[in-house]
């Protein structure tokens, strides 16, 4: 705490007004706190230290003043109604911040649109067509977060900062794809009815927790696995790098969704329902979706590298990443604490997954990583 | 050199560490990773690597059996490995089906395995900085044209 006094300080303004010292005159706050920057630099994890470090489970006040200051009492009620840090948390959001605006990119700049060429017609029409999906769905994953934002307990800052830079990476996601689509002759294709009745049903999830269960554990998870495969597919190296690099976005957003979801049951059991409830449904929804003709037979496509072998190769190798993807979702479920093995809608059977191989490998704590602290 | 022997990747992390602007542009990185390279012989090769920021801090020759003790682990047959260098080698970087995104989203002989899925979604998390690192085995042969004994 600060020990001068300052005694002789004004009482009132030149104009008159009366003055306030309160915060000159030591105030609670921990004076003297120096954290120390890393290696790379001064960094959230950095500055998390003594009462400015995690925000208390449920925080009293409700405006926007910052978690660690002096807060005046009888300030204005901003309307927060996520006030539990279960319902947004997850151990690694501070640290998946720091990685989010370390690892930001541009579709205008690290894209090599130069080194577009000319494809064959039915190559670029699939890619053009996932390209139009992909410039639909992924716009969600903004919307989603910025409806929910507002009414985030202010004291949760990391968790809200987190989810502007996904909101931000979800803006050049639909940028360049967006930009994909218009740059070599195809342009935006078919846009249906089955993605509209999966987003509808992340964007009126009716918890915050529930709607990060559909959105980030379930419907990016796949999207996640569709940037995996892109990566694989793309007939350039245009759009092999615009995979590679949105596939790195969405992993960090599908880390922040497993672990909120394992935070929010390990220190709410009651909720583990309600986010079943939720994959029930979205589960059964994200089927169809993935189903649903336009993406099948262009992913098929691209993985036959045209129409001629769609059937005997593209097919096939689309049936080994559905099962590869939904292999994923259900592990990252075991790993999030809400195993999915004996209640999902998904054929288990028809796609060839195995429920007990994911069970034994999905629910192990980290080891040895860097997530192990 | 032969990839499956500590020097070749101790080499790549000199690579990495002597051009960390190579490395920023994707931005920093953390993560363990273990590349094992099974031998026909039987035996494995096992490299731990860890990459902090933008440096590759550590390249430890392991034991199989501590492979498990990463954020994930890389594993396949040695001539995969191979091919995939020499593809690196050839072009410059990694193409068409050589990069380890599509070998381990495969998985027909390189697999990405792991037992925590949060580890294993760092290797899409850093993908680019991993690529990157292979990828510099490329100046990492033309600074020693014996390479492939």
């Amino acid at each position: 705490m600060a020990t001068e006094t300052y005694e002789s300080l004004p009482e009132t303004s030149p104009m008159g007004a009366p003055l306030d010292w309160a915060w000159l005159r030591g105030a609670k706050s921990e004076w003297g706190v120096r954290p120390k920057p890393s290696p790379r630099g001064l960094t959230m994890l950095d500055i998390a230290v003594g009462s400015y470090a995690e925000p208390q489970d449920h925080p009293l006040h409700r405006s926007m003043a910052p978690r660690g200051a002096d807060i005046e009492s009888g300030g204005p009620d901003m309307g927060y109604i996520v006030n539990d840090k279960s319902s947004v948390w997850a151990d690694n959001v501070t640290e998946l911040y720091e990685e989010a605006v370390a690892r930001q990119w541009s579709a205008t700049r690290d894209v090599p649109w130069g080194e577009l060429r000319e494809l064959p017609d039915d190559v670029e029409h699939a890619m053009c067509q996932l390209c139009t999906l992909l410039t639909e769905v992924e716009m969600i994953a903004a919307d989603l977060p910025a409806k929910w934002m507002w009414r985030m307990n202010h004291d949760f800052i990391e968790a809200k900062m987190f989810l502007c830079t996904q909101i931000m990476d979800e803006a050049r996601h639909a940028e360049v794809f967006r930009k994909r689509a218009l740059s070599n002759g195809g342009g935006l294709l078919l846009s249906r009815s089955q993605p509209t009745s999966l987003l509808r049903t992340i964007i009126e999830a009716k918890t915050y927790t529930q709607a990060t269960a559909l959105m980030h554990l379930l419907g990016e998870g796949f999207v996640l696995d569709i940037f995996r495969m892109g990566e694989l597919i793309a007939p350039t190296d245009v759009e092999k790098r615009i995979f590679r690099l949105c596939m790195q976005d969405e992993a960090r957003h599908v880390a922040y969704g497993t672990m909120h979801i394992r935070y929010a049951i390990e220190h709410d059991p009651d909720v583990a329902e309600e986010i079943h409830e939720a994959l029930d449904h979205g589960e059964i929804v994200l089927t169809d979706f993935g189903g649903a003709p336009d993406v099948s037979t262009a992913l098929a496509v691209l993985l036959a590298g045209g129409v001629e072998h769609v059937e005997d190769k593209g097919f096939p190798l689309s049936m080994e990443l559905s099962k590869k993807q939904f292999s994923s979702y259900l592990a990252r479920c075991e790993r999030a604490g809400i195993s999915r093995l004996d209640r999902t809608k998904i054929p288990l059977d028809l796609l060839g997954i195995d429920p007990e191989t994911i069970r034994a490998a999905g629910g192990s704590a980290p080891k040895g990583g860097r997530d192990a602290a | 050199m032969r990839p499956d022997e500590a020097a070749f990747f101790d080499a790549l992390a000199r690579e990495m560490n002597a051009d960390p602007e190579r490395f920023r542009r994707y931005g920093d990185a953390d993560f363990v990773a273990v590349v094992t390279m099974r031998r026909e012989s039987g035996d494995a090769f096992c490299v731990r690597l860890v990459i902090e920021g933008v440096a590759c801090i550590d390249v430890t020759e392991i034991d199989a059996d501590e492979a498990a003790l990463a954020d994930f682990g890389i594993d396949g047959p040695l001539h995969a490995w191979q091919a995939m260098f020499d593809d690196i080698v050839a072009n410059g970087r990694a193409t068409g089906l050589q990069t380890l995104n599509s070998l381990a989203l495969l998985g027909n002989e390189i697999t990405l395995v792991g037992t925590d899925p949060m580890g294993l979604d760092k290797f899409s998390r850093f993908n680019q900085t991993l690529q990157e690192f292979f990828d510099g085995a490329a100046r990492v042969a033309a600074d020693a044209p014996n390479r492939g004994g």
